[in-house]
């Protein structure tokens, strides 16, 4: 609700700056802005839909002449090698960062509850230790984690990776997770203590149901974290059968670089998942992502 | 109003008895449940990889993966790290590549968000598109990039030259003087939606009444963002600047798959640079002292973190 002193005000400061720079600023910004973030993935889709012979001209045809979805039909193919090495690929992504997903909100549930409502002792230093392991690069585990695959007999298998996608996976979702449970009120708990149900029955029963959001919020980014996680799998499998997508399609291109069309599509394939399952539930991740970091 | 939360209730319980530590972690072995399966996941993966690589960087080890047969040598792959060329040359590329990555990322994330925060048509899907590429992963960010700057069929290379503005495609990535920026481009693309995230929450925060308290006062935008909603983004500005930082600081993908760190160690930072002498070298010792060194440098940045992030609950627990 706006005084009449305050519309007055307003209408004046309107008057007096006809051209309002900073608008107009704003606006051009935003699109350059638009263009420096899109124009990339455009190009990505353009060359995707061209032929190998098309992609390789100077100067470059902007448009394709004779668009083809050649390059999709090939990596989508299950009959020839090329189409069977990518879908594999695809299903070992899907598995790996799905199984990651589970384990990391089945494990990081009960830890955020823990350091959102109790005060045991340790419990900073715990929560802390957790926090900075984002802190660290997957190169310094690299080597040791390696060796201990190697020992418990998990070296190219895709269990080496989902225990070690709970290194990045698990800080993220209890520190993710806590911040959700900061905002439930303790009341709601008390409140079925009072009826008789215990501690436990309280938090599966009133707690669980309310963080839902904050639950699909941490899983999303548990998916994406995985999904797109590189440099372990790079160094953990070596056979082809068991790579993900971002490795294979590394495996698949590094010899022959000529087929750019074929590459972009790959690149296209692999983004399409997370940017769906992103755009969806958007609203919900990042409200979870800022939760933690706005508060004043 | 007395709000009884759990950790006052905890904090009674625990006063009369002067009771010794070991007293209060059993009385409080019930918590302990909860956090245990994710405290025993960070001790294998994290606890102990930290402990073997400290272990592993005062030795020497033959090549292969036989590290059984290691050899003591002290701080020898220290001394050696500090006197050589090549890590003071990837230090400055990697203090070029994270100050850059990370300050242009946050300008634009910022005035992004400054910008998006105003109301109009179309602004819902406009942010969509902008988060994009922080989502699509960074192997595919970076073969799109590649291609982008192919020395012979690149686009930009094509525009400029379309332009008259070069003679030939100039090779971005291929060339010791441009390939460090380039990079830096793709990094900031990749990772400047970060950036509009966080502010844009912090933005939300900011008083309304405030804002047009000062306008009715005569601040013109530029005070108003300066004197009003600058001071209240104090704390998410230092959380982003800090994550984005680290992130940076610790970057392998878009350096490693864009170029392998060359030319000749143009685009060598850091962690492709451990990574290298690990995994291409088996130099497996000197590659633990780079970490450890590493580790001490993250564990500064660890200490900034903390030290805003628990600023932030001292102050909400007062507010």
């Amino acid at each position: 609700m706006s005084t009449i002193a305050e519309t007055a005000a307003r209408g004046q400061a309107r008057r007096r700056l006809r051209f309002d720079g900073w608008r107009w600023g704003g606006r051009i910004f935003l699109v350059f802005m638009l263009l420096y973030t899109a124009l990339p993935m455009v190009w990505m889709l353009l060359t995707s839909i061209k032929s190998g012979f098309a992609a390789m001209q100077f100067p470059p045809q902007w448009w394709p002449d004779q668009p083809t979805l050649a390059s999709y039909q090939k990596l989508l193919d299950p009959q020839n090698s090329v189409g069977q090495d990518f879908l594999r690929f695809f299903w070992n992504s899907l598995f790996v960062s799905t199984a990651t997903t589970i384990l990391s909100v089945i494990v990081a549930v009960p830890a955020a509850y823990a350091f959102s409502r109790f005060t045991f002792p340790g419990r900073n230093f715990l929560f802390f230790t957790v926090l900075l392991r984002n802190m660290f690069p997957a190169v310094i585990f690299l080597v040791p984690l390696f060796i201990l695959m190697r020992a418990i007999g998990l070296v190219n298998t895709h269990g080496s990776l989902v225990l070690t996608y709970l290194t990045f996976g698990l800080p993220l979702a209890i520190w993710l997770l806590k911040g959700f449970y900061d905002n439930i009120p303790v009341q709601l708990e008390q409140a079925a203590r009072i009826d008789g149900a215990t501690r436990f029955q309280a938090f599966i029963l009133i707690v669980m149901p309310l963080s839902t959001p904050g639950i699909i919020a941490t899983a999303i980014y548990s998916f994406i974290g995985a999904w797109n996680e590189y440099i372990y799998a790079y160094t953990f499998l070596s056979k082809n059968e068991q790579l993900t997508l971002p490795v294979g399609i590394q495996r698949f291109f590094s010899e022959n670089t000529t087929d750019f069309p074929g590459l972009m599509a790959a690149s296209f394939i692999m983004s399409v998942p997370v940017v769906v399952l992103f755009l969806v539930l958007q609203r919900y991740f990042v409200r979870a992502l800022t939760e933690g970091a706005v508060k004043h | 109003m007395t709000i009884v939360t759990g950790k006052t209730e905890a904090r009674r319980r625990l006063q009369p008895g002067k009771s010794g530590v070991l007293r209060k972690i059993w009385e409080h072995r019930a918590d302990y449940a909860y956090v245990l399966p994710a405290i025993a996941v960070m001790l294998i993966v994290i606890a102990y990889p930290i402990y073997y690589t400290i272990e592993l960087s005062f030795f020497n080890t033959p090549p292969g993966l036989q590290l059984r047969d290691k050899t003591f040598v002290g701080f020898n792959n220290y001394t050696a790290i500090l006197t050589s060329a090549v890590f003071w040359k990837v230090t400055w590329n990697t203090l070029i590549w994270t100050v850059g990555s990370t300050g242009i990322s946050f300008v634009l994330g910022f005035a992004a968000a400054l910008a998006l925060h105003r109301d109009f048509f179309g602004r819902g899907v406009l942010r969509a598109i902008l988060i994009i590429p922080w989502v699509i992963s960074a192997v595919a960010a970076s073969y799109i990039w590649k291609w982008i700057y192919h020395s012979d069929f690149g686009i930009i290379g094509a525009v400029l030259v379309g332009l008259g503005l070069a003679d030939r495609p100039p090779n971005f990535i291929d060339s010791v003087s441009t390939v460090l920026p380039s990079l830096i481009v793709v990094n900031i693309w990749r990772e400047f939606p970060f950036a509009m995230i966080m502010m844009m929450a912090g933005l939300q925060t900011v008083p309304d009444q405030l804002l047009r308290a000062a306008k009715v006062d005569g601040a013109n935008a530029w005070q108003r963002f300066w004197h009003v909603t600058f001071p209240h983004l104090r704390n998410v500005s230092t959380v982003t600047i800090l994550l984005l930082a680290v992130a940076n600081f610790n970057s392998f993908i878009i350096p490693w798959i864009m170029t392998g760190g060359g030319p000749s160690n143009a685009s060598h930072i850091w962690i492709t640079h451990i990574y290298e002498l690990a995994f291409g070298r088996q130099r497996w010792g000197v590659a633990s002292a780079y970490s450890v060194l590493l580790f001490l440098i993250l564990m500064t940045f660890g200490y900034f973190y903390v030290r805003a992030l628990s600023g932030n609950d001292r102050k909400d627990g007062s507010a």
